[in-house]
């Protein structure tokens, strides 16, 4: 198979001008059968377009960089590869006041009328509000209404909210379908740029409409999940967030650290399970069926694999309003598996009386576990 | 999975360029051949694979190009006591040479980063516009004011170098991007350091 010295760069020429004029407009049968020739003269040929189209193709991937920068901007070199959102480089006139402080959330881009109201104190605004029986209710802000319309046409910020022991799906005004779990609460901002999420309270998974020029980002507790169009959840936990994605690829952005440091900026493809706090991002890469069984609460069930039962209990408590409580330490250690309904906390504790040393006090609003 | 012969080629094999390049380099003294025995072997690979799929592709790889050296060598175009002696010493090191077996997606997203920022400023606006904005050669060429034959061009340019750092890792060809084969290179023997 003798191709002489020259030949083999010749011929990775020729398969990158077939593919760039595959790439241009008006392409045709014939094009495409000239094209089929051409790689039937020699495997040569057929190696050097395989490996260059196959280059292309990973190449498409490179949008996930261009999530939340605007359209036209080409970033400058070496900002991927260093720590740091790259949207802080290359959007410049976001306000500073705006990303000041671990606020929870970051306001990136012109709008941010939304997390500029709802965003400084969480805890406190959710407990003042009355507590709502209904799944979802829409809040409007008569305040910023006025002025929205005129500056902000196509953000006007609405907030859905869960009781718990409630579940509720949603479609958002841009095509993404959100599920809210047990006593959750998201307020949701769509602005020309970006489709904004603030993450207040509990856990959401979103389908995300495919929308390239206009990034989803769901922030909470000073980090914030950016996707272009994919599945993923993201739920608070008591010392920063959890991300589960189950298809495409969410980019994890955090807040400087409580000594000023920039935190790097995290890429989560399918299957990842990320835990950020202020201390870092750890991510866990595993297949997307076990993401997704991190997620079966959308479907009424909670599923535990070898999982201490102080962890699963206190899953069963985000579900619950009445709540189980581990009496003693030798109980929160033991492991447990199995898929269970998340409403029904009777059933798991007479399971677990059945089958382990645990016996179940019940009173009034608690279940109280002892060891037996 | 995709289990067509071109899927099963850029997943198992194309992913060991960087380790096959490093071990071509070392393995012959004339580095300006290196591309076309990086293709050679790419050829045997495929044209075997299309009759059956070897269980073991990375050191079926590995496997091959060495043949392919050591046929070349007895051929009698290059005699060298010394590039034999490597080539028996190699056989121990390729699998140090890249521990990475396979890449996560975080991992091909920042290599691909990395060959994005290595290509030249015209062709890099490009592979941008195209790749990211997801404009077609037509827009392309409006916004930056170029005709669409010089799109295609940095298309087919981008295309090259991308492949040739995402795959090779930037292993090969560090010196010259784009004249390698025909230059003949003169100072070409002995072991290779990196420019």
């Amino acid at each position: 198979m003798g191709t002489d010295m020259a030949g083999s760069t010749r011929t990775e020429r020729e398969a990158a001008a077939w593919l760039a004029r595959r790439d241009a407009s008006g392409w045709t049968g014939r094009d495409q059968a000239r094209l089929d020739a051409w790689l039937g003269e020699s495997t040569a040929h057929r190696v050097a377009w395989v490996r260059l189209e196959a280059a292309w193709r990973e190449s498409g991937r490179l949008r996930a960089l261009g999530a939340g920068l605007p359209a036209g901007d080409i970033p400058a070199r070496g900002q991927w590869t260093r720590p740091g959102p790259p949207a802080d480089v290359a959007s410049g006139p976001a306000p500073p006041a705006a990303r000041a402080g671990s606020s929870g959330v970051a306001a990136r881009g012109p709008f941010d009328a939304g997390a500029l109201v709802f965003a400084p104190r969480p805890r406190e605004a959710a407990s003042r509000m009355p507590a709502f029986a209904a799944a979802a209710v829409v809040v409007v802000l008569a305040a910023s209404l006025a002025l929205g319309l005129r500056f902000y046409p196509a953000a006007q910020p609405v907030a859905y909210r869960t009781a718990v022991g409630d579940l509720e799906s949603m479609p958002l005004a841009d095509g993404t379908q959100a599920t809210l779990s047990s006593d959750s609460r998201i307020v949701v901002s769509l602005s020309r740029r970006e489709r904004h999420v603030d993450l207040q309270r509990g856990e959401a998974f979103f389908h995300a409409a495919k929308d390239p020029g206009r990034p989803f980002v769901v922030a909470a507790a000073g980090h914030r999940a950016v996707a272009v169009g994919t599945r993923f959840a993201v739920r608070r936990e008591s010392d920063g967030v959890r991300v589960v994605v189950t298809e495409g690829l969410v980019r994890l952005e955090s807040d400087p650290g409580p000594d000023g440091r920039r935190q790097p900026t995290t890429l989560l493809p399918a299957g990842s399970v990320a835990l950020a706090s202020d201390r870092g991002v750890v991510v866990r890469t595993d297949s997307v069926a076990q993401a997704e069984q991190l997620l079966s609460w959308r479907d009424g069930f909670l599923a535990f694999h070898d999982t201490p039962l102080a962890v699963a209990v206190a899953e069963f408590n985000r579900y619950n309003a009445r709540k189980i409580v581990i009496g003693d330490p030798s109980v929160a250690a033991m492991r447990i598996g199995g898929n269970f309904r998340w409403s029904n906390t009777e059933a798991f504790v007479r399971l677990l009386e059945q089958g382990f040393a645990v016996r179940a006090e019940r009173r009034g609003d608690e279940v109280v576990l002892h060891d037996r | 999975m995709d289990d067509s012969l071109d899927a099963w080629f850029a997943r198992e094999i194309l992913v060991h360029e960087g380790a096959l390049v490093a071990f071509l380099q070392r393995a012959w003294p004339q580095r300006a051949e290196v591309h076309d025995l990086r293709q050679e072997t790419y050829v045997r690979v495929y044209e075997a694979a299309g009759k059956a799929r070897p269980a073991a592709p990375r050191a079926f790889l590995f496997a091959t190009a060495r043949h392919l050296v050591t046929d070349r060598l007895r051929r009698g175009r290059v005699v060298s006591i010394e590039t034999v002696g490597d080539l028996d010493a190699l056989n121990v090191l390729m699998d140090e040479m890249t521990p990475e077996r396979r890449l996560d997606a975080r991992q091909v997203l920042r290599r691909l980063a990395g060959a994005f920022d290595r290509l030249p400023d015209r062709c890099r606006e490009v592979v941008w516009l195209r790749r990211v904005e997801d404009l077609p050669q037509k827009e392309v060429a409006a916004r930056l004011g170029i005709s669409e034959k010089t799109v295609e061009k940095q298309v087919a340019k981008g295309v090259r170098l991308i492949a040739e750092h995402f795959y090779g890792n930037g292993t090969a060809r560090r010196a010259e991007p784009a004249r390698a084969a025909e230059a003949e290179d003169g100072n070409g023997h002995g072991r290779q350091h990196p420019d």
